[in-house]
C-alpha cells in the first residue's frame, strides 16, 4: 500500500472545470466542489503497525461509504496519510498535514505517547484532531482539561473495568491469589492498578503473588513466565496487547501455566485475536474486544457488510481500531454536515468543533457519541472464549456489552476516585 | 582557500536567515530540527571526528537538554530560554563527568558500548521513574522567552518559525564559530594528535584522558543545547530521545555529512532531516531507502556529501 496514499477524488465536474470557472463562482460555491481534506497519521510498521492498517481501512470504508453517497455536506474526502514513529516525528507529520497539506480535519493515532504530545502541539496550532486511541492518561488524570481542538476516544482504562468486573461477575470467590503481566508504561499500569481497585471496591479479598513489567514488544518472555509459574496464582491479569500478546500464550502454554486450571484475564486481547490460535490458547478466558467484535451474531447490517469486505479484500478479520477510525470519521462528519445545517454556509472550523460536541453516531460496533468534553462513549464488547466456532483462533461464547459511560469516569471526574465512589454495576 | 570557506559560511547563514521569507513555515519547522542536530553534532563531532572516538550513546545528552527544558519550563516555571540554555547545558556536562571518567579510559568498541550502555541506563530511568520523569509519556515542553520576550501575540507556529528560528540559527553562527576556534587551538590540536596516535602523543606530553574528558564534555554540552531546541521544537521531551536508535542517528547524520570534514556533520543534519520527511511522505519503506543511502554512502563516499563535494570541486578545478 503506497504510503502517501493520497486519493484525489475528482468533486461534482471536476476540480479543473471548478478552477476555471473559479472567477464566476462565489467562495463558498467554490469550497462546497473541493474535496474536504482529511489527514490520518497511523503506524504502519513496528509492534502497532498492523494495528495502524487495520485503522487505516476503516477510515478507508467510511470514505468509500461517504464518497459514495454524496460526500460529506456535499464535498467529496480526500485522505493524506502519514506514518506515526515517535513523539517528534510524528508531530512534524502533524505539522506537515495542518501547514503544507491545509488538511480540515487530521485523525489517528495509536500511541498514548504520540497523542499526548501531539495533542498539545495541536491546541497550540489550532488544529482540529479526532484520535482514534492511544488516551491513556499520565495516572488517569486529564492531562488537557478542557480542550478546544482536540477529540480523545474513550479512556484506554476502560477495557481493564470492563475485564475486571467480568472476573469478578465470572469468578469471584474462586481466586485468592493473583498476578499481573503488564506492559511496562503508563497502559499496563494503570491497567493492573484498576484491577486491584475494582476488586477491593468488590470486596474481592486478593493477594498479589506476583507482577512482572515486560517492555513493550518484547519478544522473550521465559524469565516472566517462569516468575508467573512458581508464584502459582489462581488468576492472572495481563493487558499485553501488541505482537508480545501471542508470544506470551505460546510461552505460557509451552510452560504448563496453563494446565492447573488458573484464570486469564486479557482486557486487551482483540487487538491480536487472529494470532492467538486455538492450539495454544484455551477456553474459558476472559477476552476483550473493545470497541468491535467482528463474530458477534447481533451485528448491526453495516458491521457485517464491513467485515464481509474486510475478510474478502484483506483475508483477516477486522479489530477495534477500525471502528475507531471508523467513529473518528463519522463524529466529523456528522459534525460538518449538522453545523452546515444549523448555519445554511458552509461552517467553519469553530462552528465544525461545536456541532461535533454531543453528536451521536452509529459506529461500525455499535452506536456512540462525542461528550461536550470532547471525550467518546461507545459500546464495548467482551466475553469467556470458545473453541466452538470455525476459526482457527478462539472467539468469544459468551458476549458482554456494555455502554462506556459504566466504565468510563465522568466529564471532569478523577479516575481512582469515580472507581472508589461510583455506583458500578457488575 | 579558508577566505572561499568564510564566504561559503556567510553565503550559509544569510541563506538560513533568509529561509523564512522563501519557503513555507511548515518547511521552517523543519529546519528548526535540523539546526538543533546541526548543533549536537557539532559536539558530536569533537569527540567523533576530532578525537576518534565514536560514541553510541550521545542520545542520552540530547535528552538531558530535552528533559531539562522541560523540567524548567514545566515544573519550575522557568521561562528564559538562555537560563535554559545554560541549566541543561550545565546538567549535560555534570551528567558527562563521570561517564567520561570511565569511558576515555577505553578506545574503539569498548568505548562506543560503554556510552551505549551509559545512554540505555539513562533511558531506563527515563521510562522507569514515572514520579520524577513522566514514564513513557514524557513532559511538557513550555514555550520560552527569548531575552526576556515572550511574543505573546504569536501563536506557537509564529513563534517557531519566527523569532524561536532567527535565535536558534544565531546559535548555531555562535556556536560553530566557537567550536571552529577549538578545533583549531591547541586544545584541538592535542585531540587530533590522541587521535593519531596515542601512545605518541602521550610520549610527547599530550594528557590524553584529561583533553578527552574536556571534548566529553564540550560534546555533551552542545548535545543539551540542540536537544532543548528540539524539545521546544515538539513541545514534549519523551524516553526516546535517549534510546540507542536516536544515537544511531547522530552518527548516521555525522558518517552522510562526512565526519572529516567540520562543516561535515552540519551539512548531514541537514540532509538527514529533509531526507527523512521526504521518504516518510513517498513511501512506507523510508527506513529501508535510508539505510540503503547509508550502505551507499559509506561503501562509494566514505568522506560523506562534504567530501564528494571537494573531490568534484578538485575535479572540476583541474580542468
Amino acid at each position: 500500500m503506497n504510503s502517501h496514499r493520497r486519493k484525489l477524488l475528482q468533486a461534482i465536474g471536476g476540480t479543473g472545470v471548478v478552477a476555471a470557472a473559479s472567477p464566476y463562482l462565489s467562495f463558498p460555491a467554490f469550497a462546497q466542489n473541493t474535496p474536504i481534506r482529511v489527514g490520518v497519521i497511523a503506524p504502519k510498521a513496528g509492534i502497532a503497525g498492523t494495528i495502524g492498517e487495520c485503522g487505516l481501512r476503516g477510515t478507508m470504508f467510511a470514505v468509500e461509504r461517504i464518497n459514495a453517497t454524496g460526500g460529506i455536506a456535499g464535498r467529496k474526502v480526500e485522505l493524506i496519510v502519514e506514518e506515526e514513529t515517535n513523539p517528534k516525528d510524528s508531530i512534524e507529520r502533524l505539522r506537515k498535514l495542518v501547514l503544507q497539506d491545509k488538511v480540515d480535519c487530521v485523525q489517528g493515532i495509536v500511541s498514548s505517547g504520540v497523542s499526548l504530545a501531539m495533542g498539545a502541539v495541536a491546541e497550540e496550532m489550532k488544529a482540529l484532531l479526532i484520535f482514534w486511541d492511544g488516551t491513556t492518561q499520565d495516572g488517569v488524570k486529564e492531562t488537557m482539561a478542557s480542550p478546544r481542538y482536540v477529540f480523545r476516544s474513550t479512556d484506554n482504562e476502560c477495557e481493564a473495568v470492563m475485564a475486571s468486573l467480568l472476573a469478578i461477575k465470572y469468578w469471584k470467590g474462586k481466586f485468592k491469589t493473583i498476578a499481573g503481566i503488564n506492559p511496562d508504561y503508563s497502559y499496563g499500569r494503570n491497567n493492573f492498578a484498576a484491577f486491584q481497585a475494582l476488586l477491593k471496591k468488590f470486596g474481592v479479598e486478593h493477594k498479589v503473588v506476583a507482577d512482572q513489567w515486560p517492555k513493550v514488544g518484547t519478544t522473550d518472555l521465559n524469565s516472566h513466565v517462569a516468575a508467573l509459574k512458581a508464584a502459582k496464582p489462581d488468576l492472572v491479569f495481563s493487558s499485553l496487547l501488541f505482537a508480545d500478546l501471542p508470544i506470551f500464550m505460546r510461552t505460557a502454554h509451552g510452560a504448563g501455566l496453563m494446565d492447573g486450571g488458573t484464570k486469564f484475564v486479557f482486557p486487551a486481547a482483540g487487538f491480536q485475536h487472529t494470532a492467538l490460535k486455538k492450539s495454544f490458547t484455551p477456553e474459558g478466558m476472559i477476552f476483550g474486544h473493545n470497541t468491535l467484535y467482528f463474530d458477534h451474531k447481533d451485528a448491526s447490517p453495516l458491521q457485517k457488510d464491513f467485515v464481509k469486505m474486510y475478510v474478502d479484500k484483506y483475508k483477516d478479520y477486522p479489530h477495534w481500531e477500525a471502528d475507531r477510525a471508523y467513529f473518528a470519521m463519522q463524529v466529523f462528519k456528522a459534525g460538518v454536515e449538522a453545523a452546515q445545517k444549523a448555519k445554511n454556509a458552509w461552517p467553519g472550523k469553530e462552528d465544525i468543533i461545536s456541532a461535533m460536541e454531543g453528536v451521536k453516531v452509529q459506529s461500525l460496533g455499535g452506536p456512540g457519541h462525542m461528550r461536550k468534553d470532547h471525550i467518546a462513549e461507545q459500546t464495548f464488547y467482551q466475553g469467556l472464549t470458545t473453541h466452538k466456532n470455525g476459526y482457527d483462533f478462539p472467539t468469544l461464547g459468551t458476549v458482554d456489552t456494555m455502554y462506556s459511560d459504566r466504565i468510563q469516569k465522568p466529564p471532569g471526574g478523577d479516575f481512582w476516585k469515580w472507581i472508589e465512589t461510583a455506583q458500578i454495576k457488575l | 582557500m579558508r577566505t572561499a570557506v568564510g564566504v561559503l559560511v556567510l553565503a550559509s547563514l544569510a541563506a538560513l536567515f533568509a529561509l523564512p521569507s522563501v519557503l513555507s513555515a511548515y518547511y521552517i519547522t523543519l529546519v528548526l530540527p535540523a539546526v538543533a542536530y546541526a548543533i549536537a553534532l557539532l559536539g558530536f563531532n569533537l569527540l567523533f571526528g576530532y578525537t576518534g572516538l565514536l560514541s553510541f550513546g550521545h542520545a542520552l545528552y540530547v535528552a538531558v537538554g530535552a528533559y531539562g527544558a522541560a523540567v524548567l519550563s514545566s515544573k519550575l516555571g522557568i521561562k528564559s530560554f538562555e537560563l535554559v540554555l545554560l541549566l541543561s547545558g550545565a546538567a549535560a556536562v555534570a551528567a558527562a563527568i563521570p561517564v567520561a571518567l570511565l569511558s576515555v579510559r577505553y578506545e574503539k568498541i569498548f568505548f562506543g558500548i560503554l556510552t551505549l550502555a551509559f545512554g540505555m541506563l539513562f533511558h531506563s530511568f527515563l521510562f522507569k521513574f514515572y514520579d520524577i520523569t513522566g514514564g513513557d509519556t514524557g513532559i511538557r515542553v513550555l514555550r520560552p522567552s527569548l531575552f526576556g520576550n515572550e511574543f505573546k501575540d504569536l501563536d506557537k507556529t509564529a513563534f517557531l518559525v519566527g523569532p524561536f528560528y532567527y535565535y536558534c540559527v544565531g546559535l548555531l553562527a555562535v556556536l560553530g564559530f566557537v567550536m571552529w576556534r577549538i578545533v583549531h587551538s591547541p586544545f584541538g590540536l592535542h585531540l587530533v594528535a590522541s587521535r593519531e596516535n596515542r601512545r605518541k602523543s602521550e610520549y610527547l606530553g599530550v594528557r590524553v584522558r584529561f583533553f578527552r574528558l574536556i571534548a566529553f564534555s564540550i560534546s555533551a554540552f552542545y548535545c543539551a543545547v540542540g536537544g532543548a531546541i528540539l524539545a521546544i521544537n515538539t513541545g514534549q521531551a519523551d524516553p526516546e530521545l535517549a534510546y540507542w536508535t536516536h544515537s544511531g542517528e547522530l552518527v548516521f547524520m555525522a558518517v552522510l555529512g562526512g565526519f572529516a570534514n567540520f562543516f561535515g556533520p552540519l551539512v548531514g543534519a541537514f540532509t538527514f532531516i529533509f531526507l527523512k520527511s521526504e521518504l516518510m511522505g513517498i513511501t512506507q519503506f523510508w527506513r529501508f531507502w535510508l539505510g540503503l543511502t547509508l550502505i551507499v554512502i559509506v561503501v562509494l563516499f566514505p568522506r560523506g556529501l562534504v567530501g564528494l563535494g571537494q573531490d568534484l570541486w578538485t575535479r572540476l578545478h583541474r580542468q
